[in-house]
């Protein structure tokens, strides 16, 4: 299973099915979080070019707060929640809000207390994705401690090419976006859950799907 | 006469007559190699994604893995000119963009085997590596100019470092 090329529609939508009951789960996790509605995309697999990788999300250079978590156990794999350095401020500011009732800027925050408001949001997205698709697919699985950076959207992405370069030339993502929208003055703050499943667990992943 | 300036993307590998200007976006755990010899007027630069090819399947570009990229950029030297105890060799990138306490994983730590394997193949060529800015949690920009043959390290929260 090392040729991503050779996946046919019908797994490459069966991986998407398992991104979209992760994605429900997450979203319903960061509606309870924050107590507003929760917005999602319909999840997306892709197959990307580890040399295009910081291409395809976008500006490679534009600054994203990142918080990153392994998983390992039946189902091996990473996951990424990125945001917009921007987008990232404003989940901050709106969970310490929702938390103490004041509203505290950003920037008089000290980097380490934005860091793990940021893991925290980071961790029960990437948390309840991963119960629901460990679930699904009837697999037992252990979460690392959220690591958070604020980089280069290239550089944070790095990671992906050093997990599928050794294999290969393409990656395999599942890509889905959450949006928090009415917010008082109409601004939305918008993350992108990127799941990324370890080379060696596709295979497993499809025949717990039955199409392999 | 103006400067070229190209922009190298990943797994890139490209050796130009001076004057160029040789760029690397947004270094994370990749390396950007530069080599030079200011004598022959003919810089390069390699763009290194992983440190070890076990063996290059047939399509892959070279300059991905530091132990094919290493020997390729020193042999295109050589034939734009350069010779071997002339060149000098820059390296930055390589860092570990994220740490996660208490779990090991075999690709969060590419970044340090980037930069070990890339000097152990330098040192084996008989390459003199100059200066190095690796390491840390920071993604890097790069700009290497045969003008004055410095190599300008952007790094976010800390400026523009010239080594």
């Amino acid at each position: 299973m090392s040729d991503l090329a050779a996946f046919n529609n019908l797994q490459l939508d069966a991986i998407r099915e398992v991104g979209n009951i992760g994605t429900g789960n997450a979203a319903t996790a960061l509606s309870g979080l924050l107590s507003r509605m929760i917005n999602m995309t319909v999840p997306k697999t892709e197959l990307v070019s580890i040399y295009e990788l910081g291409e395809h999300y976008g500006d490679p250079l534009q600054i994203v707060g990142a918080v990153f978590v392994r998983s390992t156990g039946g189902f091996g794999c990473s996951l990424i929640f990125i945001q917009n350095e921007e987008d990232a401020n404003l989940m901050v500011e709106l969970l310490l809000k929702q938390q103490f009732g004041t509203f505290i800027p950003v920037a008089e925050l000290p980097g380490e207390m934005k860091d793990s408001a940021l893991s925290e949001v980071g961790n029960i997205v990437l948390s309840s994705f991963l119960n629901a698709i460990n679930m699904l697919l009837g697999t037992q699985h252990q979460i690392s401690v959220p690591g958070v950076a604020h980089d280069m959207l290239s550089a944070i992405l790095d990671v992906v090419a050093s997990i599928y370069g050794q294999m290969g030339e393409t990656a395999l993502l599942v890509n889905t976006e959450l949006s928090v929208e009415g917010l008082t003055d109409g601004r939305k703050i918008s993350g992108h859950i990127i799941l990324i499943p370890d080379p060696d667990s596709l295979e497993l992943l499809l025949r717990k799907l039955k199409v392999m | 006469m103006a400067e070229n300036s190209v922009v190298l993307g990943m797994a890139d590998l490209l050796v130009m007559p001076a004057p160029v200007k040789l760029i690397t976006l947004g270094l994370g755990s990749c390396i950007g190699l530069v080599v030079f010899d200011s004598f022959a007027k003919v810089a390069g630069m390699a763009h290194i994604m992983l440190p070890d090819s076990r063996g290059l399947r047939g399509s892959e570009k070279v300059g991905k893995f530091a132990d094919t990229a290493v020997p390729a950029l020193i042999e295109e030297m050589l034939k734009k000119g350069a010779t071997r105890p002339r060149i000098k060799a820059k390296i930055a990138g390589g860092a570990q963009m994220f740490s996660l306490p208490g779990a090991s994983a075999e690709f969060l730590t590419v970044g340090a085997k980037n930069v070990k394997e890339t000097k152990t193949k330098l040192a084996r060529l008989g390459i003199a590596l100059v200066a190095a800015d690796t390491g840390g949690n920071k993604g890097r920009t790069i700009e290497f100019s045969t003008s004055n043959w410095v190599l300008k390290v952007k790094t976010l929260g800390k400026g523009i470092t010239e080594i």
